[in-house]
């Protein structure tokens, strides 16, 4: 779902930039950072809508660096437990399908796929009902519901966030949410076909 | 081994809930440590199974459980059965429900799907001059989010239809499941319970608090709600 949120955080500033465009070279620098980043609490921040408040400098001691607190507004997607979204599936395999719903990846095990549906391997996998009237397969759009979810750091970024900077909030470095779904309950399934329930 | 030989001889009885009380204090070897280990945990059946780190699910139950993905999941109260061990007691498990107010910020606000396409259709407009800009690059979930928003929004005007929900939220629906209901678009008052499980629970409570009237003014609000939405889907 998506959640309009004010967010806050600390950049970091290096002094070549302080002048005329400091705002500009601060508001630049946050979108870079925080712009496709997610986190476990506030799910993907998709975009940016405005910055509320840049507050005083801080020069750090020891070096030239000044940070400044931003607090900011933005769009996020973060899906909860217990919600119910239309996804288009992505990739099927004997153990289950991916989908995917906006920035977010579904997986949806075969157990939670309906008993009535069997994969059928082939050069366009999918589960089909045994009457063949209803079919799952790459770009289907299904509803499901999300019954777990978990942020993940990519692969790459676990080495960065070993050495990660202490004034870097733990939320921000790049990682993805992978959920859990279901079709298996009431009003779940394949969308646009009138058999399904 | 030898505490746990002293604490069997008092605590067979004890373990009420499961069948460790069937075996006799004279068995010994590996029946003992795992009757030991077991009661040292309070005999949490679903543990044992679920130690094996097997994603299996059972077919009956769509119960609330904390999974992390292919992993483990830690046994709860209201606990479905993992891999089939024998418990005496199972809870039915409640049917998950969501609680967005609990773990966002109060100041959170909830965006239907066409509210947010609106918002990021102008969002895009302004990236398109900042991508003159080389070192900013566009990120991939703005893209996809915006897609996402853009193809689930069925309606043209999101002002109308948060009005339309004004008299659900004054029964007490929460901005969560209005944007939910609001982004699938269930045709029926059945669909609208279905997904969204806590609807049911405050008609049950009004059936108790209340009268029979405030139940079927529920539905009836719902349904108006339906038909009107139905009426704003964009064809």
């Amino acid at each position: 779902m998506f959640f309009h949120i004010v967010l806050e955080r600390n950049m970091q500033l290096h002094p070549r930039h302080f002048g005329r465009n400091l705002r500009e070279h601060i508001i630049s620098k946050l979108m870079k950072d925080v712009e496709g980043t997610c986190s476990g609490r506030h799910g993907f921040v998709v975009a940016i809508t405005s910055v509320e408040n840049i507050g005083k400098g801080l020069i750090r001691d020891g070096t030239g660096f000044v940070t400044f607190p931003v607090k900011y507004q933005c769009v996020v997607f973060r899906p909860f437990k217990g919600e119910i979204l239309e996804a288009v599936v992505s990739m099927v395999n004997k153990m289950g399908f991916f989908a995917e719903a906006g920035p977010v990846q579904i997986f949806v095990s075969n157990h939670l796929i309906p008993d009535d549906m069997e994969f059928q391997s082939g050069d366009m996998p999918n589960y089909t009902t045994s009457d063949g009237s209803v079919k799952i397969q790459k770009d289907s759009e299904v509803r499901l519901k999300i019954i777990g979810t978990r942020v993940d750091a990519t692969e790459i970024d676990k080495n960065i966030s070993q050495s990660r900077p202490k004034w870097d909030p733990a939320g921000s470095h790049p990682s993805r949410f992978f959920c859990i779904g279901t079709i298996k309950d009431d009003f779940l399934g394949v969308i646009n076909d009138p058999t399904t329930i | 081994m030898e505490k746990g030989g002293g604490g069997k001889g008092g605590g067979v009885g004890g373990g009420g809930k499961t069948s460790l009380k069937s075996i006799p204090a004279s068995l010994g070897g590996k029946d003992d440590n795992s009757a030991k280990s077991k009661r040292g945990r309070k005999v949490q059946f679903n543990t044992e199974g679920l130690s094996e780190g097997k994603f299996t699910f059972s077919s009956k139950s769509d119960g609330k459980f904390e999974t992390t993905y292919g992993g483990l999941t830690k046994g709860g109260k209201g606990d479905k059965v993992a891999n089939g061990a024998k418990v005496s007691v199972v809870k039915e498990a409640l049917p998950l429900e969501l609680r967005v107010e609990q773990e966002l910020p109060k100041n959170a606000k909830c965006l239907m799907d066409c509210e947010a396409a609106h918002i990021l259709e102008g969002i895009q407009e302004q990236m398109a001059l900042l991508s003159a800009d080389p070192t900013i690059k566009i990120p991939v979930s703005f893209d996809k989010g915006l897609l996402y928003a853009k193809t689930h929004s069925h309606f043209t005007n999101p002002q109308a239809v948060k009005g339309l929900f004004q008299s659900l939220s004054e029964h007490g629906v929460t901005d969560g499941e209005i944007c939910v209901i609001a982004n699938i678009c269930p045709e029926t008052v059945e669909e609208a319970y279905a997904i969204v499980p806590s609807l049911k629970r405050m008609v049950d409570e009004r059936i108790c608090e209340l009268f029979q009237a405030k139940r079927s003014r529920l539905n009836d609000l719902l349904k108006e709600v339906l038909i009107q939405l139905a009426k704003f889907k964009s064809t």
